[in-house]
């Protein structure tokens, strides 16, 4: 309007323009005063109505909580009081049936956390972690867990029946460090490997091109041998080796190895991991950086294997090429930007020559 | 910045979820990632350390935090617990010897309660190899029955070398830990 004003306009329009600008000011302050009544009348009936149908769907939603906290209660107390737990075999799927309506609970507070408020929501929730606390007690109490054992030791069977009995009690004290201490005598070592030998050459050919033999394969608890395995083999397993040499054709997934002392590795794999391992030499090819933890005094040199037709095996296992990754050793227990103590590069004149396993003459 | 810019970011955010992946040294989590992820698995050191992968999966963004497992570092693990939806427990299958290790320090783990809201998916890896064992047969030597029936978990055979089974263990992590935390949506 100020614009206006300095605009060039004839004397005659002036007036008008006055008389014309008073109504519209007051045409204004009109529409103000109603747009405030309006927004006014808004706030009041909002007011009047949240309130309103707030608590009513509060109250809605608190009586079907507590109905259904109630009857899962009252189940879960006709299920405790039930005499011989083993008579009753619907129990187990009572008790879920009783988790399932706990999870629905859980469900319906989650879709009506908008609506209520925040102190609802709270006791809500506590209710329901109390009531899954009852549950996982009832289930301690009533169901005593199976233990795991396989089915052609029978002879197990009956101890274990026994332990139901005798466990029950410490069960419901303490429940969750019994799981650990449940099963340790699981033993089903059915890998094809060497175990338990002493002062033996131990060979093994993996045939090439036969699906069936390429698989994991397991050292273990072996003394004074010399274990020489051609052909391509997907894992290696190597545990508890004392004096040993070990020769490897390649590995192409992973070799895992522990508990070895004063052992010679000759290696080639995708990935190399050493634990516990005291006064051993690797000759290694590896795809990936070679790890060590809990070791100390291993010395590292290049591979040098040699058996008829190894060029064709490391080149099917995608180690046909020198990787310099055989000095490139991560030791977990030394992370630090200096060289670890624990291990370090074999010197030059200390290493072996180019071993050849293809004649199978028992001295190398 | 405009209102529905904010509520886009706030959506964006919404669709974000935390997955921890964890289990013994030489499992293959890192493997798994990678191979889920389509990228080069040949060459995988061993984890010093841990790795995030930010993945866009279905209409989520996943936060992958593949920790390593070896010994020295599992007393690390507990740094990552805080907002974790979905918990990766990842198995090497044809490792017979150290199932029992693999059970000790999987229940250890499932007693934090910073991780019991979050969803189990248990990879029953290696599943290529020969010998290993099937996700039945892993399941009760993990004892996994016995564990708080609140739990949502799932056990899944899968091979990170072929990438078998991977999908079909995402999806249900993802969808599980979706109808949980986004059913408001």
């Amino acid at each position: 309007m100020e614009e206006d004003d300095h605009l060039p306009k004839p004397a005659s329009a002036a007036a008008e323009d006055a008389a014309s600008s008073e109504d519209l000011d007051s045409a204004l302050q009109r529409k103000r005063a109603a747009m405030i009544e309006r927004l006014s009348n808004l706030h009041q009936s909002r007011l009047a109505r949240k309130p309103d149908s707030e608590s009513n769907s509060t109250s809605s939603f608190l009586s079907r909580f507590s109905d259904s906290k109630s009857s899962i209660e009252s189940t879960l107390s006709r299920i405790r009081q039930t005499a011989d737990p083993h008579s009753n075999p619907t129990l187990k799927s009572e008790l879920d049936n009783v988790s399932m309506s706990i999870a629905d609970l859980e469900k319906l507070v989650a879709e009506n956390t908008f609506s209520l408020p925040s102190y609802e929501v709270r006791t809500c929730l506590k209710t329901i972690t109390d009531l899954k606390q009852i549950v996982e007690q009832v289930t301690c109490e009533v169901i005593p867990r199976k233990k795991f054992s396989f089915k052609n030791k029978s002879a197990k069977k009956i101890t274990t029946q026994n332990d139901i009995v005798s466990e029950v009690p410490i069960r419901v004290e303490n429940n969750t460090a019994n799981v650990e201490s449940e099963n340790s005598g699981f033993r089903a070592l059915d890998s094809p490997g060497f175990r338990g030998k002493e002062n033996e050459v131990l060979v093994k050919e993996f045939n090439r091109g036969n699906d069936e033999e390429i698989r994991e394969f397991v050292l273990s608890d072996l003394r004074g041998c010399d274990v020489r395995l051609m052909g391509c083999v997907r894992a290696l397993f190597v545990h508890k080796l004392i004096d040993c040499k070990v020769y490897v054709g390649p590995v192409f997934g992973s070799v895992l190895i522990e508990e070895v002392t004063n052992c010679v590795f000759v290696l080639a794999s995708h990935q190399i991991r050493i634990h516990q391992a005291k006064g051993c030499d690797f000759y290694l090819r590896a795809r990936s950086r070679p790890i060590i933890e809990d070791s100390n005094g291993v010395r590292f040199a290049p591979y040098c294997l040699k058996y008829d037709g190894i060029e064709k095996d490391l080149e099917e296992a995608n180690l046909g090429e020198e990787t310099g990754n055989w000095s490139n050793v991560d030791d977990f227990k030394w992370l630090r930007a200096v060289q670890s103590p624990n291990w370090s590069i074999l010197p030059e004149n200390e290493r072996l020559d180019t071993v050849d396993i293809s004649n199978r003459d028992p001295k190398i | 910045m405009g209102l529905l810019s904010i509520i886009r970011k706030i959506k964006r955010k919404e669709k974000e979820m935390r997955i921890l992946m964890v289990g013994l040294d030489n499992s293959g989590k890192t493997t798994i990632v990678l191979k889920i992820n389509g990228e080069d698995t040949s060459v995988i050191s061993p984890t010093l350390g841990f790795n995030i992968k930010t993945i866009t999966y279905q209409k989520y963004t996943l936060n992958i935090w593949d920790v390593g497992g070896q010994k020295t570092i599992r007393s690390y693990w507990r740094n990552y617990f805080e907002q974790t939806d979905g918990l990766v427990w990842v198995v090497d299958s044809s490792d017979l010897r150290r199932l029992d290790d693999c059970r000790y320090e999987l229940h250890n783990l499932l007693k934090e309660e910073r991780l019991s809201g979050a969803s189990l998916l248990i990879f029953a890896n290696k599943q290529d190899i020969q010998g290993a064992l099937s996700p039945d047969e892993i399941a009760k030597v993990l004892n996994l029955e016995a564990m708080d029936n609140s739990r949502h978990w799932r056990i899944v055979g899968c091979s990170a070398y072929t990438g078998e089974g991977l999908l079909e263990g995402f999806d249900w992590l993802v969808q599980d830990v979706a109808s949980r935390i986004y059913m408001l949506d």
